[in-house]
C-alpha cells in the first residue's frame, strides 16, 4: 500500500522488536494465547496451534506464499481486515478474544466486535492489538475451504467453520464464518441454524448450504462476480460442515469437542 | 526527511548505515550496499524476484523497510555464492537449464535455498508450493523444479 | 565435422545469472546518475487544458522538469513503423491530448525515483475529459469519438485481401461453419520492466543510452530523427536483458530519458515500475473474429472467410501488425486452397498495442483450431482424424499457402501422430468416457500449429502501397584475438535465449576450438557490435538470419586462418584442416601451428602474412535470408520466412461445482528443424507454452467503460505460477529447413501459438455433454459455472 503511495503516513513505528508481542503460548482451558506477531509461518508450524487450533494452522498455510507467512503476523492481519483474509474469518469461527492495550489500559474484546466495515476495525488510532485469546477446549470438527483464481491469492470467497456436538452426537453449536463475501468477515446465522441439532446429514448440510447463499449478500469485483461469490459461499459451505463432521467422527473419543 | 542509522548483518558482514525511512530492503541492498543480485520485479509483493533471507527465512525486500532491519542477518544470492565456483542449487540450476534470461534466479535460489534447508527430500508438489510466489516468465518452471530436485538429492548424498 | 552444434551445451550466461553477476539495465550506474518518474494521464481520453510544474521544479532534488510542450519544441515526431494515411504526429510525451489512461504527460529527473515521484504530486494539469473509445467494434462507427479528428476515422487499416477462388469454394461447399471468436488483451510480461540510461555528451553534442530495448537498429534511426543528430553521434548499448517476448520497445521512453538528460546536464535513468508496464508498455491486441469455413461432408476443408479487427488501443508505432501476421498463418497447417482475409486496425483509448510472443498468431490459431474442434464436432469426427484429412503433407513441402507464405519443411501429420502417442490419447479417450458416466468431467484438447521465423519486412507494403524497409537480415562480427581465443558479436540482443551459448557453438563449430575459448559479447553495443536497421531481437530470427551472419564472419576468419597456415607451413589450403585449437596439414601428424601462433602472425609478426593479406584476423559478415522476397502483383507475400510445427495435446478436468479447469496434462510435440542446442530448445518450448496457458486460463487486461485498466497490478492481472501449470511433456520431431544455413527454425513462440487454443478445446471438450462453445479467453472458473449453470439440462 505504501509502495503504491495508497498510504502515507507521517509516522511508522516498527514494533516487531517488541518481544511481549511474539510467542504461542498454551492455556489451561485447553486454548491457546498468540502474541499479535506470530508469523503466520509460525502458526502453521507450531504444535500447540496445531493441537489446539488446527483450524488457525489451516488458515494461516492458505495465507499467500511462504516469503509472505515468513513477514506476515496474525495481528497485522486482522488490524488490516481485509475481508477477503483468511486468518480473520478463522478467528471468529473459533470465537477468539482480541486482547487491545492503548493509553488507557488493556480491555478484551470478542472478536464478533472488532471488525467494523471494508479494512476497519474498532481498534481506536492509539491501540494496539497485543494478543488473541484463543478459547479451549479445541475443536474436534472444523473445516476451512476456499476458491482463489491462483493457489495464494486472496480468495474469492471462502468458509471457516466449526461444529460442536452434544452428548447424543448432534450438533449443538456451530460457526460458519464467509469470507470474501462482505465487507468484512461473516458468520452465516441461518446456516448455522440448519445444522444445529442435526446429525450433519448430507440432507442438512445441502440445507446448510442453501441457506448460506440466501443470507450473504457478497461484492462484485473485477475477479468474480456477487452471485458467482454467492454460489462459491454455498458450495464451501458445503464443504467445510462435511469436513467438519468428518474430522469430528474421525476424532471420537478424543478429548476435543 | 531525518535519516535512521541501522546496523545489520549482510551476507555475513556487519553493516552499518544511515538511512532514508522509505528506503526499502530492495533499494538499500541495491543501491546502497551495491549488491544488484537482488533484482526488483513488481515492487508489490507478489513477482518474488526480489526474495531475500532475513535470518534463515524468505522475505520480500520489497516489501520491508531497511531501517526495520536493526539486528537482523540478510542473505542475498551474493551470500548463497560460495567464493569460488558455484553452490550444488547453483550448479543444479546451471546444469538443468532452469534459468532463460535469469532476472528470477536470484529469488528463486532464495525459495530454494529455504525449502532444502528444512527438506532436503521434497516432493514435487512441495517443490510447487516452495516456489508457488516467485514468476518466472521463461522457463515453464518446469525446468526449476527439476533442479530443486536434483539439489535436494545432492545435498542428501554428501550428508 | 560438427561437434558443439545440436548438443545441449551448459549455457555460458548461468556463471553470472546464478550469482547475481548479470548486469541487467537497473544495475548499470553512471556517475551522477539522476533517476526520472512519469506523470501519467489518470483519464482515458482528454484534453490537455494547461500543465504547471514550477511547484514540482523547485522541490529539492529535482534537477528537470519536461513536458510535452518541451518535447514537440525540441524533438521531431516519432517516425512510425507503419505510416498512417495522414501523418500523425506523436511525440515521447502528450502534447494537447492524452489517449489512453497511463499515457505520459510529464516527466522529471531527481536524485531519486522517490525524490521524481514526489515531485510528480506537484504538477498540476487541467484536463478536460473527452469520452473514451474501449471495444473496436465502436471504435469503427462513423459516430465514434475519434482519438485523432484529422484522420478522420479510427480505422488506420481496412482491406480485403482475396486468394483463390473463394466464391466457387463456399457455393460448392456441402457446408459452412461460421463463428465469432473473441481475444482478450494479455501481454508476456518480462520480469525485468523496460527502460533506459540516457546520457547527453554536450561536447560531441551526442548521446548514448543504455536500454533493454530489443530492436536497437530500428530505434536508433527514430532517437536520430527525433533527437535531430546524426546517428554517428548515437550510441546505443544492451546489457543482460531479464526476458522481452516483443514487449520491449518504447522509443518514446528513450527520448524523454535524453531530453532530461540534456537539460539537467546528468546521466537519466527510466525504469518502469510494475503498474507502468502493465499499463502502458504494450498489449498483444484484443480483438474479434468472424470466421466461416466452408467444408465438404468428408471434413475437407475448402476455403476460410475471415473478418479480423485488431484493436490497437492507441498504437502508432506499429498498427497493422497483428493483422498482417494473421495474414501469413490464415490457413494454419491445413491445405485450404482459398482464403478471404478483411482486415480492419483500429484505433482506441487503451493502451499501445504491440509485439507479444506470437503477434496475432495466438488468436489466429486459436480462431482456426476452435473451428476445427467444432467442425470435428459437427461432423462426428475425432479432432485428431480431421486434421489429419487437412493436413499439408510431407510430400506437398516446400509447399505455399494462398497469401504466399511458404512452409519449408516439415510433417505435420507424424507431429500430431506423435502427440497422441506420447498423451496416450486412445486410453484418455476411454477414461474420458468412463469418467463422464461417474459424472467426471475430464477434456481433452488438440491444437495444432505451424510457427513462423524470420519476417519480411517487404510485407507491409501491402498496407502502405510503398516499400520502406524489406528482407530479413542480421549481421555478425567474428574475431580472433591475438591469443588465439575468439570474440563474437551480433546485432540481436538476447533476452534469454542463450545466444552467448549458441554462437559459441557455431564459431566452435566453425574453427575447430571449443567453445569455452569463443566469447560472445553480452548484449549488444552499437559502437562496436555491427547491426542493420533491422537488427534486433524478434520474430523469432535467430535462426534465419542470425546463424547465418554468425557463420559467414567465422567462415571469413577460417579462411584467413587456413590462407595464413597454408603460407606458414607451405602448404596447399586444401591440405589443411583447422581442429582442436590448431591449423593441421592433413596426414601428417605433428605439423601445424596453433591458434595462437597464427594469431600472432596476424596481429604482430605481419611480416609474416602471406602477400597481400591484411593484417588483423577479424571479419563481419551480414546474412540476408533468400526467401524474403517483395510483394507480388497478386498481393501474396512470404511476410515470414520458415516454419516450424507443434501440436498440443491437453488434459483437463472440471470441477462441476466451481467451474475450477485443473490442467492435469499437457504434452507439445514440435518441430523447429535441427535443434542447435536442444536444452535450450526444451526450455522455450516449457516457457512459450505457459505464456499460451496464462493466455488460457488466467491472463486479462480488463478496461471498464470509461478506459480505466482494472487489472494493473501482479495482484489483478494474473501469470501462471509454478502451482497453476503441470510439468510440460516435450517431445520433438526434426525436420531441418532447407532455407536456413544449419536447417534449424524458430522455437521461441511455439507454445503460445497453440496453447490457448488447446486450452480451450480440451475445456470445450469436458463440456460437450452441455453443449458449450467456448469462443472466447480466458476460461475463468466463474465462466465454466455459468456455462454449466445455463446449460439445457443433459437428455
Amino acid at each position: 500500500m505504501m509502495n503504491m503511495r495508497l498510504v502515507r503516513p507521517a509516522r511508522l513505528v516498527d514494533i516487531n522488536a517488541v518481544p511481549e508481542l511474539s510467542g504461542i503460548a498454551a492455556r489451561a482451558d485447553g486454548g491457546v494465547t498468540i502474541g499479535a506477531l506470530t508469523r503466520h509461518t509460525d502458526l502453521v508450524v507450531s504444535p500447540v496451534v496445531h493441537d489446539r487450533a488446527a483450524l488457525l494452522a489451516t488458515a494461516a498455510a492458505h495465507v499467500g506464499h511462504r516469503a509472505i507467512r515468513n513477514r506476515g503476523t496474525l495481528g497485522g492481519s486482522l488490524a488490516h481486515a481485509d475481508p477477503a483474509a483468511e486468518l480473520p474469518a478463522a478467528l471468529v469461527a473459533l470465537d477468539a478474544t482480541l486482547v487491545i492495550e492503548g493509553p488507557r489500559g488493556r480491555r478484551r474484546l470478542a472478536i464478533a466486535d472488532f471488525f467494523v466495515g471494508l479494512l476497519t476495525t474498532a481498534l481506536g488510532a492509539d491501540e494496539i492489538l497485543v494478543a488473541i485469546d484463543v478459547p479451549g477446549p479445541p475443536h474436534a470438527g472444523w473445516g476451512f475451504a476456499e476458491l482463489a483464481r491462483r493457489a495464494g491469492d486472496f480468495a474469492i470467497a471462502g468458509v471457516a467453520g466449526i461444529a460442536r456436538p452434544d452428548d447424543s452426537g448432534r450438533c449443538r453449536d456451530a460457526r460458519l464464518v464467509a469470507f470474501g463475501a462482505a465487507d468484512r468477515p461473516v458468520r452465516l446465522r441461518s446456516a448455522e441454524g440448519a445444522l444445529i441439532g442435526t446429525t450433519l446429514s448430507d440432507e442438512a448440510i445441502t440445507r446448510a448450504g442453501a441457506e448460506a447463499a440466501r443470507e450473504c449478500d457478497p461484492p462484485d469485483d473485477v475477479h468474480a462476480s456477487s452471485e458467482y461469490r454467492r454460489h462459491l459461499v454455498a458450495v464451501l459451505t458445503e464443504d467445510v460442515a462435511r469436513a467438519a463432521r468428518d474430522r469430528r467422527a474421525a476424532a471420537a473419543g478424543s478429548p476435543c469437542r | 526527511m531525518s535519516l535512521i542509522t541501522v546496523r545489520l548483518t549482510v551476507n555475513g558482514r556487519q553493516t552499518e548505515r544511515a538511512v532514508s525511512p522509505r528506503r526499502s530492503l530492495a533499494d538499500f541492498l541495491r543501491e546502497d550496499l551495491e549488491l544488484t543480485g537482488t533484482h526488483v520485479g513488481c515492487e508489490h509483493g507478489v513477482c518474488g524476484a526480489c526474495t531475500v533471507l532475513v535470518d534463515g527465512r524468505t522475505a520480500r525486500s520489497c516489501l520491508l523497510f531497511a531501517a526495520q532491519l536493526e539486528g537482523a542477518a540478510v542473505t542475498t544470492v551474493e551470500g548463497l555464492t560460495p567464493a569460488e565456483g558455484l553452490s550444488p542449487l547453483q550448479t543444479a540450476f546451471h546444469e538443468c537449464h532452469a534459468l532463460q534470461c535469469g532476472f528470477c534466479t536470484p529469488g528463486m535460489l532464495a525459495a530454494a535455498h529455504e525449502l532444502l534447508a528444512e527438506n532436503p527430500t521434497p516432493t514435487r508438489d512441495e517443490i510447487r508450493d516452495a516456489i508457488g510466489g516467485n514468476l518466472c516468465m521463461c522457463t515453464g518452471y518446469v525446468n526449476i523444479v527439476r533442479a530443486i530436485e536434483l539439489a535436494g538429492a545432492r545435498i542428501r548424498g554428501a550428508r | 565435422m560438427t561437434r558443439w552444434v545440436g548438443t545441449s551445451v551448459p549455457r555460458k550466461e548461468d556463471a553470472r545469472l546464478t550469482t547475481g553477476r548479470g548486469l541487467f539495465l537497473d544495475d548499470v550506474g553512471r556517475p551522477g546518475l539522476l533517476h526520472a518518474a512519469m506523470l501519467r494521464s489518470p483519464h482515458a481520453h482528454a484534453r490537455i487544458v494547461a500543465i504547471d510544474t514550477t511547484e514540482a521544479a523547485r522541490l529539492p532534488g529535482v534537477h528537470a522538469v519536461i513536458t510535452g510542450a518541451d518535447a514537440a519544441a525540441s524533438t521531431a515526431p516519432i517516425r512510425p513503423l507503419i505510416p498512417t494515411p495522414v501523418p500523425l504526429h506523436d511525440w515521447c510525451l502528450a502534447v494537447d491530448r492524452v489517449r489512453y489512461a497511463g499515457e505520459p504527460v510529464a516527466a522529471v529527473a531527481a536524485v531519486d525515483r522517490a525524490t521524481a515521484e514526489d515531485a510528480l504530486e506537484r504538477i498540476h494539469v487541467e484536463y478536460e475529459p473527452l469520452p473514451a473509445v474501449v471495444d473496436p467494434e465502436t471504435a469503427i462507427r462513423p459516430d465514434a469519438p475519434l482519438l485523432y479528428p484529422d484522420l478522420g476515422t479510427n480505422v488506420l487499416w481496412h482491406d480485403v485481401l482475396s486468394y483463390g477462388d473463394v466464391a466457387g469454394a463456399f457455393a460448392r461447399a456441402d457446408g459452412v461453419l461460421a463463428e465469432r471468436f473473441e481475444i482478450q488483451r494479455y501481454a508476456s510480461t518480462p520480469l525485468e520492466t523496460f527502460g533506459a540510461i540516457a546520457e547527453y555528451d554536450a561536447g560531441l553534442d551526442g548521446y548514448t543510452f543504455w536500454t533493454n530495448d530489443q530492436r536497437p537498429g530500428l530505434t536508433l534511426g527514430i532517437l536520430a530523427e527525433s533527437l535531430r543528430v546524426p546517428q554517428a553521434r548515437l550510441r546505443l548499448i544492451s546489457p543482460d536483458v531479464g526476458g522481452a517476448f516483443g514487449n520491449k520497445r518504447r522509443p518514446a521512453y528513450l527520448l524523454a530519458s535524453a531530453l532530461l538528460a540534456r537539460r539537467a546536464r546528468r546521466p537519466v535513468k527510466y525504469l518502469e515500475d510494475r503498474i507502468e508496464n502493465l499499463t502502458a508498455l504494450m498489449h498483444a491486441c484484443n480483438g474479434v473474429m468472424d470466421l466461416e469455413l466452408a467444408y465438404r461432408k468428408d471434413g475437407t476443408v475448402l476455403a476460410l472467410r475471415v473478418r479480423d479487427i485488431a484493436d490497437e488501443g492507441k498504437n502508432l508505432v506499429s498498427p497493422t501488425q497483428h493483422n498482417l501476421i494473421k495474414l501469413g498463418n490464415l490457413v494454419n497447417g491445413y491445405r485450404i486452397g482459398a482464403v478471404s482475409y478483411e482486415a480492419y486496425s483500429v484505433l482506441t483509448t487503451k493502451c499501445p498495442s504491440g509485439a507479444n510472443r506470437g503477434i496475432g498468431k495466438p488468436f489466429m490459431c486459436f480462431a482456426v483450431e476452435r473451428a476445427m474442434a467444432l467442425l470435428a464436432r459437427r461432423l462426428d469426427v475425432d479432432p485428431a482424424e480431421l486434421r489429419l484429412r487437412n493436413y499439408v503433407g510431407p510430400g506437398d513441402m516446400p509447399y505455399t499457402t494462398p497469401p504466399g507464405a511458404q512452409y519449408d519443411s516439415g510433417d505435420y501429420p507424424a507431429t500430431l501422430r506423435r502427440a497422441l502417442e506420447r498423451f496416450d490419447y486412445t486410453t484418455w479417450r476411454e477414461e474420458q468416457a468412463r469418467g463422464r458416466r461417474a459424472g467426471r468431467l475430464l477434456g481433452i484438447g488438440i491444437a495444432t500449429s505451424v510457427e513462423p521465423a524470420g519476417t519480411n519486412l517487404a510485407s507491409y507494403e501491402l498496407i502502405t502501397g510503398r516499400r520502406a524497409a524489406s528482407g530479413s537480415a542480421e549481421a555478425a562480427m567474428v574475431r580472433m584475438e591475438p591469443d588465439g581465443q575468439v570474440r563474437a558479436s551480433i546485432g540481436d540482443p538476447a533476452s534469454g535465449q542463450g545466444y552467448e551459448t549458441v554462437i559459441a557453438q557455431i564459431v566452435a563449430d566453425e574453427l575447430g576450438l571449443a567453445p569455452a575459448h569463443v566469447h560472445v559479447e553480452r548484449g549488444f553495443d552499437s559502437a562496436t557490435t555491427p547491426w542493420l536497421y533491422l537488427s534486433g531481437n524478434y520474430s523469432n530470427k535467430f535462426s534465419v538470419t542470425d546463424v547465418g551472419a554468425v557463420i559467414g564472419a567465422a567462415r571469413k576468419v577460417r579462411d584467413k586462418l587456413l590462407r595464413i597456415a597454408a603460407h606458414r607451413l607451405e602448404a596447399a589450403v586444401p591440405d589443411l584442416e583447422l581442429a582442436d585449437g590448431e591449423a593441421r596439414v592433413l596426414g601428417l601428424p605433428g605439423r601445424g601451428l596453433s591458434f595462437r601462433e597464427l594469431a600472432r602472425t596476424a596481429y604482430a609478426d605481419v611480416l609474416g602474412l602471406p602477400p597481400g593479406e591484411e593484417p588483423g584476423l577479424e571479419a563481419r559478415h551480414a546474412h540476408q535470408n533468400p526467401l524474403a522476397q517483395p510483394v507480388g502483383p497478386d498481393r501474396r507475400v512470404r511476410s515470414q520466412l520458415v516454419f516450424s510445427n507443434a501440436a498440443h495435446c491437453c488434459l483437463v478436468e472440471i470441477d462441476r461445482r466451481t467451474g475450477q479447469v485443473k490442467i492435469l496434462k499437457h504434452v507439445v510435440v514440435h518441430d523447429c528443424g535441427r535443434e542447435l542446442n536442444p536444452a535450450i530448445v526444451e526450455g522455450m518450448v516449457h516457457g512459450s507454452t505457459v505464456h499460451g496457458l496464462g493466455a488460457a486460463l488466467l491472463e486479462e487486461f480488463r478496461y471498464d467503460e470509461g478506459g480505466q485498466l482494472l487489472t494493473a497490478t501482479f495482484m489483478d492481472y494474473l501469470k501462471p505460477t509454478a502451482l497453476d501449470v503441470p510439468d510440460i511433456e516435450v517431445d520433438h520431431l526434426e525436420h531441418p529447413s532447407p532455407f536456413t544455413p544449419l536447417g534449424a527454425k524458430g522455437v521461441g513462440e511455439g507454445g503460445a501459438i497453440p496453447g490457448p487454443a488447446a486450452v480451450a478445446n480440451a475445456v470445450e471438450d469436458a463440456l460437450a455433454p452441455f453443449g458449450v462453445v467456448v469462443r472466447s479467453l480466458p476460461v475463468t472458473s466463474e465462466r465454466v459455472w455459468r456455462w454449466l449453470r445455463d446449460a439445457p439440462p443433459a437428455p
